[in-house]
C-alpha cells in the first residue's frame, strides 16, 4: 500500500488544486459546472500545443504545427489562456443566463452539453491518441517514506504552495473577503458596494486559471488525452463533496484525500486485478458522505435536501 | 385552455418528423429501407428509455444523470437468466429461463437498483442527486465490467440472441428477402415499439389516477404534501423505480438489437443521449420522446455524412465523435432556447433546483 | 390518558446563536380555538414547524394525544389528525382546485401505485365519492365556481380558502392555521373568521398564528403571547388585553 503514496500525493495534488477551482466557482456563482474537466483539460492540451516541437504532429489532423515554445513560458501561457477561456464563457454564455433568469437546473443541464461539446471538439482537434510533454524521462528516487520522480516532487511542492497562496488570498485579500461575501449572499454584498458581475467575472477566470494548472500537473504527471477532464471530473466532484461544497479549504483537504484513497486502495486485498476499480472506492466514499454527513468535513449544513 | 395552440406544436412535431423520414429516403438512394429500419429500432429503445426518464424529470424532477446504469442493469440480469455465452472463453449456459419470465426479473432488476439508488439519493438536493446517480453509473460499469466470472466483462455475453428471434413471424423473414433489411432487427424494432405503445397506455393511465395526482402534488409543493399527511419520499421513489425498470426493458431491448454486449454499451454517453432525446421531445410530455428520438436519430446518423465532408484526415474515433460534438451542442442550444423541446410545455419545467 | 390535546415541554430552538423558541411547558386543550400571538420575530411560526415536523428541536418534547410527537416526520403528525396551513399558501399551481382537493381527500392507501394500476369498480366509486365530498368542501367556502380552474389562477384569497378546504376535507381532529387572514380583505377575513367560528364549534381543536389583533380577541377561547421566543402571557382575550407585559412587548417593538 505504501509504495502507492508517492501517486497518492500526486493525484492528490492534481483533485485538490482542481477541487478548489471548482469550489470557488460553486461557492461564488452556485453553478456545479459539469464543464469544469475540460478546462482542465485545455490546460494541458494548450500546453502540449505550445511546447511541442515545430513541424511536430500533434494537432487538429495534422493541419497545425506546434509553437515549440519553452516548456515553462507554454505552461504560463497556457494557464493565461484557460483563465481567458473561462472569462469569455462567463461574458458570452453564463452571464446572459444568469440575467436571463435560467433556472439552476438548466444551467447545470446546459455545462453538461457544453462539457460533452468541448471534449469532443478536443477529440477531434488533439486526436484520440494519449500524448505527453516534450519532456525528457526521469527515474523515481526515494524520499522521505514515497517515491516520485524529481520533476513529480517539484510539481507537488508547486502545487501546495499555489494551494497555501490561494489560501491566503481568500482569506486576507479584499477581494477574497468580496468573493466570500458575494458568496454568502448577492444581493447583500452588491447593497455594500460589491460589483457581484465583475467578483464573478474574476472568479471565473481565477477558477479557469487554477483548473488549467490542474491540468498541466495532470498532463505532467500522467500524460495528455482528450477526455482527461471527464475522467478526472468524478472525482473532483468527489474531493470537493468529501473537503464540504463551498469551502475552499475543504476542498484542498478534501482533494488530497481522495487522491490518496483512489491511489492507495490499489493495495486492498479486494482490489487485486481489479485496479482500475480504484475510481469507485473513491466514488462510494463520495456517496456515502452525500447520505450522512453531506456537508463535508468543513462544510456548513445548509439546506442538503 | 388554448388548443389551437397546443394543435399547433403537434401539428408541428408531426411533421418535422415526416420530414426527417423523408429525408432519409431522399439522402439515401439505395438501401433506405435497411437504414430506415435500423433508425426506426434504435429510435424506438432510445425513445422508450427517454420515456422511463421522462418521468423522473419530467413527471418527478428529479435530476437522474445514470439513466445508462438502469439500461444495463435490465439487460445484464435478463441476458445472464437465458441461455448465453460469456466471457474471454465464452463459456456456454444452456439453461435459462423462458424469455418473459427473464424479461420480467431484468425489469424487476432495475426496478430494485432503482430503489437502491433512491433509498439515500432522494433526499439530495437536485444536483447532489446527479453527482450521485452519475457516481453510481460509474461504479456500476466498473463493477460490471470486473465481474467477469457473471458478467464476461469486457469480452461480453454473445449467444443470446436466438432466445428472441425464434419467435419472429414469418411474414418478417419473407418480406426481408424481397426489401433487403435486416429481419432480426426489424423484429426487435417491432418489439421496442409496442412497448412504447404499452408503457404509454400505462402512464396515461396512472397519469389521471390518484396516484399520478399525488405524484404531481409532490411536484408542486413537496411541505404541502408531507402536511396532509402523505409520504412525499416514498411517491418519489416509486415513479424512481417506474422509471428505472421502464429504462431496464428499453436496454434489454437494446442488448438484442446489438447481438453482442460489453461494458462498452451503457456509459455516460449514452445517457446524455437520451438526456438529449428527451429534452428535444419535451419534457413531461408522454409522447415527446418518441418524435424527439426519431428526430433525433435521423440528426445523428445523416451528421455522420457530414462529418466525412469537414474532416478530412480524421480516423474512425473522430468520426464517431463527431456525433457527440453535435449532441452537446443540441442539449446546450434546446436547454438555452427552448428548453420545452418539441411537445413539452413551459410551465411544466422544474427549472430551479429544489 | 391526559385529555390533552398537545404538550410542549422544554422546547428549545436556535439559529445561529439566536434563541427563536424556548418554551417550558405550554399546554393546549382539546376542542379549544388557541390564538398565538406576538410581535414578529417572536417565533410562532418556528414553534408551529416545531409541534407539526418541519423543523427538529435542539432539545424538547412534544406530544400530541399523550403520544410523543418530538421531531417525527411531518407526515406521520399529519395522520394523526393535525393537518397545518402555511404562512405563504401552498396550493398546487398547475393542479386544478378540484385536483387539489381530492388529493387531499384521497386517503394514503387509495394513492397506491398498483391501485391506479388496477382499476377496480371500487376505486371507481371511491373516485366517485371522493369528488362529491371536494365539492361539497368548495360549495362550503364557496370556491365551486373555480373548480376547473388551475389554482395559480385564484386570488390570494381564493388559495387561502383552497388551502383551508384542503385542510378540513378529511375531518381533521386539529388544525394549526399560519396566519390564515394575512394579506386578505377586510369582508373575505370576516368570512374566514366565521368559517373558522363554525369548525371550532363543530369539535375541531384549532391553534391559530395571527397578526391580525381584532379577529384574535373576537374569536378565540384562549390567547398564548410569545415574545423573542418565549411564553410572556396565556389567558382569555380580555386577561390578555390588558396585561402589561404583551402592551410593553408591542409597544418596544415597534419603536425600533
Amino acid at each position: 500500500m505504501l509504495d502507492q503514496l508517492g501517486n497518492g500525493l500526486l493525484l492528490g495534488i492534481i483533485i485538490s488544486v482542481a477541487s478548489v477551482a471548482l469550489s470557488l466557482l460553486y461557492g461564488v456563482t452556485r453553478i456545479v459546472n459539469f464543464a469544469h474537466g475540460e478546462v482542465i483539460a485545455l490546460g494541458a492540451i494548450a500546453t502540449l500545443f505550445f511546447s511541442s516541437p515545430v513541424d511536430y504532429r500533434v494537432l487538429f489532423l495534422d493541419k497545425f504545427s506546434p509553437l515549440g515554445i519553452n516548456f515553462a513560458l507554454s505552461c504560463l501561457l497556457a494557464v493565461l489562456l484557460c483563465g481567458l477561456f473561462g472569462g469569455l464563457l462567463e461574458l458570452i454564455l453564463f452571464r446572459p443566463l444568469r440575467k436571463g433568469n435560467v433556472g439552476n437546473i438548466a444551467v447545470l443541464v446546459v455545462t453538461i452539453g457544453l462539457s460533452i461539446f468541448i471534449r469532443h471538439l478536443y477529440l477531434l482537434f488533439a486526436t484520440g491518441r494519449v500524448q505527453n510533454f516534450p519532456l525528457e524521462l526521469e527515474r523515481r528516487q526515494t524520499y522521505l517514506f514515497f517515491d516520485m520522480t524529481p520533476r513529480n516532487l517539484k510539481v507537488l511542492i508547486a502545487g501546495i504552495f499555489v494551494m497555501i497562496l490561494i489560501g491566503l488570498l481568500l482569506t486576507y485579500t479584499k477581494l477574497g473577503k468580496a468573493m466570500r461575501a458575494v458568496r454568502d449572499s448577492e444581493e447583500l454584498s452588491s447593497i455594500s458596494g460589491i460589483n457581484s458581475d465583475n467578483i464573478i467575472l474574476i472568479t471565473w477566470i481565477s477558477s479557469s486559471m487554477l483548473a488549467g494548472l490542474a491540468g498541466v500537473f495532470q498532463a505532467i504527471i500522467n500524460d495528455v488525452r482528450w477526455n482527461m477532464g471527464f475522467l478526472i471530473l468524478l472525482l473532483i466532484f468527489a474531493g470537493t463533496v468529501l473537503g464540504g461544497i463551498g469551502t475552499s479549504f475543504g476542498a484542498m483537504v478534501g482533494g488530497f484525500i481522495i487522491g490518496i484513497l483512489v491511489q492507495v486502495s490499489v493495495g486492498l486485498p479486494f482490489m487485486e486485478g481489479h485496479t482500475e476499480a480504484k475510481n469507485a472506492v473513491a466514488l462510494a466514499i463520495m456517496i456515502v458522505i452525500l447520505l450522512f454527513r453531506p456537508q463535508g468535513i468543513f462544510g456548513q449544513k445548509e439546506r442538503i435536501s | 385552455m388554448n388548443s389551437s395552440i397546443i394543435s399547433k406544436r403537434v401539428i408541428f412535431t408531426i411533421a418535422i418528423t415526416s420530414l426527417s423520414i423523408y429525408l432519409v429516403f431522399l439522402l439515401n438512394p439505395e438501401g433506405a429501407l435497411r437504414i430506415l429500419i435500423n433508425l426506426l429500432t434504435f429510435a424506438g429503445i432510445y425513445g422508450l428509455s427517454a420515456i422511463g426518464l421522462n418521468i423522473h424529470f419530467g413527471w418527478t424532477g428529479l435530476l437522474n444523470f445514470g439513466h445508462a446504469s438502469f439500461m444495463g442493469m435490465g439487460a445484464y440480469v435478463t441476458l445472464l437468466l437465458m441461455p448465453h455465452a460469456a466471457g474471454r472463453e465464452g463459456e456456454v449456459t444452456t439453461t435459462g429461463l423462458p424469455i418473459i419470465v427473464a424479461v420480467f426479473l431484468g425489469i424487476a432488476a432495475a426496478a430494485l437498483f432503482g430503489l437502491l439508488l433512491g433509498l439515500p439519493a432522494i433526499r439530495l438536493r437536485g444536483d447532489y442527486l446527479a453527482i450521485v446517480t452519475i457516481a453510481a453509473a460509474e461504479i456500476f460499469r466498473l463493477v460490471v465490467r470486473d465481474l467477469e466470472s457473471l458478467t464476461g466483462g469486457v469480452y461480453g455475453i454473445i449467444s443470446y440472441t436466438e432466445n428472441l428471434q425464434k419467435f419472429r413471424p414469418e411474414f418478417i423473414n419473407n418480406l426481408s428477402l424481397n426489401y433487403e433489411f435486416a429481419p432480426s432487427q426489424a423484429w426487435v424494432g417491432i418489439i421496442a415499439w409496442i412497448s412504447i405503445f404499452l408503457t404509454l397506455i400505462l402512464l396515461k393511465r396512472l397519469n389521471n389516477s390518484p396516484w399520478g395526482r399525488a405524484l404531481r402534488a409532490v411536484r408542486e409543493d413537496e411541505d404541502a404534501v408531507r402536511a396532509m399527511g402523505k409520504n412525499a419520499v416514498w411517491l418519489k421513489l416509486q415513479s424512481f423505480m417506474l422509471g428505472a425498470g421502464i429504462a431496464g426493458l428499453s436496454g434489454v431491448l437494446l442488448a438484442f438489437n446489438y447481438g453482442s454486449l460489453e461494458t462498452t454499451v451503457f456509459v455516460p454517453l449514452l445517457t446524455f443521449y437520451v438526456w438529449a432525446i428527451m429534452i428535444l421531445g419535451g419534457v413531461g410530455s408522454l409522447t415527446g420522446p418518441i418524435f424527439g428520438s426519431i428526430i433525433f436519430w435521423v440528426i445523428i446518423s445523416e451528421t455522420d455524412r457530414l462529418a466525412y465532408i469537414f474532416f478530412e484526415n480524421a480516423n474512425g474515433q473522430q468520426l464517431a465523435g463527431f456525433r457527440f460534438l453535435l449532441v452537446g451542442l443540441l442539449i446546450m442550444l434546446l436547454m438555452i432556447f427552448r428548453p420545452s423541446g418539441l411537445l413539452g410545455k413551459k410551465e411544466e419545467l422544474l427549472l430551479d433546483v429544489k | 390518558m391526559s385529555n390533552n390535546l398537545l404538550e410542549v415541554k422544554n422546547l428549545k430552538k436556535s439559529f445561529g446563536g439566536i434563541q427563536a423558541v424556548d418554551i417550558k411547558e405550554l399546554i393546549f386543550n382539546k376542542n379549544e380555538l388557541t390564538s398565538i400571538i406576538g410581535p414578529n420575530g417572536a417565533g410562532k411560526t418556528t414553534f408551529f414547524d416545531l409541534i407539526s415536523g418541519f423543523q427538529t428541536a435542539d432539545s424538547g418534547d412534544v406530544f400530541l394525544n399523550g403520544g410523543d410527537i418530538t421531531n417525527s416526520q411531518p407526515y406521520k403528525i399529519a395522520r394523526m389528525g393535525m393537518i397545518r396551513t402555511f404562512q405563504l399558501t401552498k396550493v398546487f399551481d398547475r393542479m386544478t382546485v378540484l385536483e387539489n382537493l381530492m388529493f387531499s381527500g384521497s386517503s394514503v392507501k387509495n394513492d397506491s401505485l398498483t391501485k391506479s394500476i388496477f382499476k377496480t369498480r371500487k376505486q371507481k366509486n371511491y373516485e366517485r365519492d371522493l369528488k362529491d365530498k371536494s365539492f361539497e368542501v368548495m360549495e362550503e367556502l364557496n370556491i365551486s365556481h373555480m373548480a376547473n380552474s388551475y389554482a395559480r389562477e385564484l386570488s390570494g384569497g381564493q388559495k387561502k380558502l383552497l388551502e383551508l378546504a384542503r385542510s378540513i376535507i378529511n375531518n381533521p381532529d386539529t388544525l394549526l392555521l399560519d396566519e390564515p387572514l394575512a394579506g386578505v380583505n377586510p369582508k373575505l377575513a370576516e368570512d374566514l373568521l366565521d368559517l373558522i367560528q363554525k369548525l371550532a364549534s363543530g369539535g375541531i381543536s384549532i391553534l391559530m398564528v395571527e397578526h391580525n389583533i381584532e379577529a384574535v380577541m373576537k374569536i378565540s377561547e384562549r390567547i398564548v403571547v410569545l415574545s423573542e421566543g418565549t411564553l410572556i402571557a396565556d389567558g382569555t382575550p380580555s386577561k390578555i388585553r390588558n396585561d402589561k407585559n404583551v402592551i410593553e412587548a408591542y409597544l418596544g417593538k415597534d419603536d425600533e
